[in-house]
């Protein structure tokens, strides 16, 4: 073991020149290289997990708007649905009331005509009666004897009826 | 033969190569030049293309960076680590390759080419640089308050404590000399013994205790700045 002080201080000379090439040249930019890196790392991270959120929050207004027009139509349709029944309904029950007046008139009518028929009817019935009467008689029937046979021929007849 | 390998990695006396400045340099020195050119380059290469999806050799530094950075981290705390970083990094890379380049061929065999670290002259350098930097945290941390360590719990102990800073380099530097010359030593022996295959195994396990002895060097200097800063000491 021998130490010779030249080597000594070379051996430190050379130390610090070593140190200032390493600390210029590798450790200075090497170090801010890695830090900016991990900086940047890190401002990508959360920057895409801010996107992310603001995804997710858009996604959500999305189903919530598309769950809100689906209600919605839903509601459109049912309206609609409701509304068509209650068309029907009025106009099915226009109809029945208009039938309803249309077979009242009818009957109305029928019964009218009958009654004119009768009327009719009885008059001739009543002329005939007189003629045949006479005939029969063979003279005029007076104005009593008319009013008597007729009443008598229709209360025979009414219980006919 | 056994004894002339011996010689051959340790006889550096007249190993002197030329001299720069005044000061002699021999073959540790410029093999620590030539490693101090390989992680220049290499840095620079890093360094030059960092891109965010990284290459081979970015991750390679990432992981190296990163892995540091954590493992000093475990032992100082987060900011302390990062404060401290440069110069535990430099220890760890420096003496890495240092103790690497003893597994290469001709390493103690070239003129010029001798592994750094097994020559306890740049290995005390190096825990110099260690205590120097302990003390400096120390204060730094902590004030002049940090000096008050030395009198405590009762000022006659101020010897002792004065030692025990000053065994803390020493052990430092003889552990990794120790190791790194040890190693080197009997890779010579084996080489010489039979020259062939048999440095192989010795060379494998050369890169597991190159690795391991960097890491312990630097792990005790990130343990020793963490005591002379901890607070409430």
């Amino acid at each position: 073991m021998e130490f010779t002080w030249y080597e000594f201080t070379w051996a430190i000379i050379n130390f610090l020149v070593i140190l200032a090439i390493l600390y210029k040249f590798f450790y200075n930019p090497v170090i801010k290289f890695l830090d900016n890196r991990s900086d940047e790392i890190r401002r990508n991270i959360s920057e895409a997990e801010q996107a992310r959120a603001e995804a997710e929050a858009v996604l959500e207004e999305y189903r919530n708007k598309l769950a809100g027009a689906k209600q919605e139509a839903q509601e459109i349709v049912a309206r609609a649905t409701r509304v068509g029944e209650e068309a029907r309904a009025a106009l099915l029950e226009q109809s029945r009331a208009e039938a309803a007046a249309l077979l009242e008139k009818a009957h109305q009518e029928i019964q009218r005509e009958r009654d004119d028929a009768l009327k009719t009817l009885r008059q001739e019935v009543a002329s005939l009666a007189v003629m045949a009467a006479e005939k029969i008689l063979g003279r005029t029937v007076t104005k009593e004897d008319h009013t008597k046979m007729v009443d008598q021929f229709l209360d025979e007849v009414g219980e006919v009826h | 033969m056994g004894r002339k390998g011996v010689q051959e990695v340790e006889g550096h006396t007249s190993d002197i190569l030329f001299k720069l400045f005044g000061l002699p340099v021999t073959s540790h020195v410029t093999t620590m030049w030539a490693i101090m050119a390989v992680l220049l380059v290499l840095c620079l290469i890093v360094s030059r293309s960092l891109q965010k999806v990284p290459g081979r050799l970015q991750s390679l530094a990432e992981f190296t960076v990163e892995g540091l950075l954590n493992f000093f981290g475990g032992i100082l705390g987060r900011e302390k680590a990062r404060r401290y970083f440069p110069f535990l990094a430099t220890f760890f890379l420096f003496i890495l390759f240092s103790n690497w380049s003893g597994i290469l061929p001709g390493a103690g065999h070239l003129k010029g080419f001798k592994p750094p670290t097994s020559t306890w002259s740049v290995t005390i350098g190096l825990a110099i640089v260690v205590f120097v930097l302990v003390q400096v945290a120390g204060i730094r941390e902590k004030g002049l308050g940090y000096l008050k360590h030395f009198i405590q719990p009762i000022p006659i102990l101020l010897p002792l404590n004065i030692i025990e800073e000053l065994v803390k380099p020493l052990s430092l530097s003889l552990r990794l000399y120790g190791n790194i010359f040890g190693e080197e030593t009997v890779a010579a022996v084996l080489l010489s013994l039979a020259p062939y295959f048999s440095p192989i195994p010795m060379q494998l396990l050369g890169l597991l205790f190159g690795f391991i002895q960097a890491l312990v060097f630097t792990t005790l200097a990130a343990i020793y700045i963490s005591i002379a800063t901890a607070e409430g000491h």
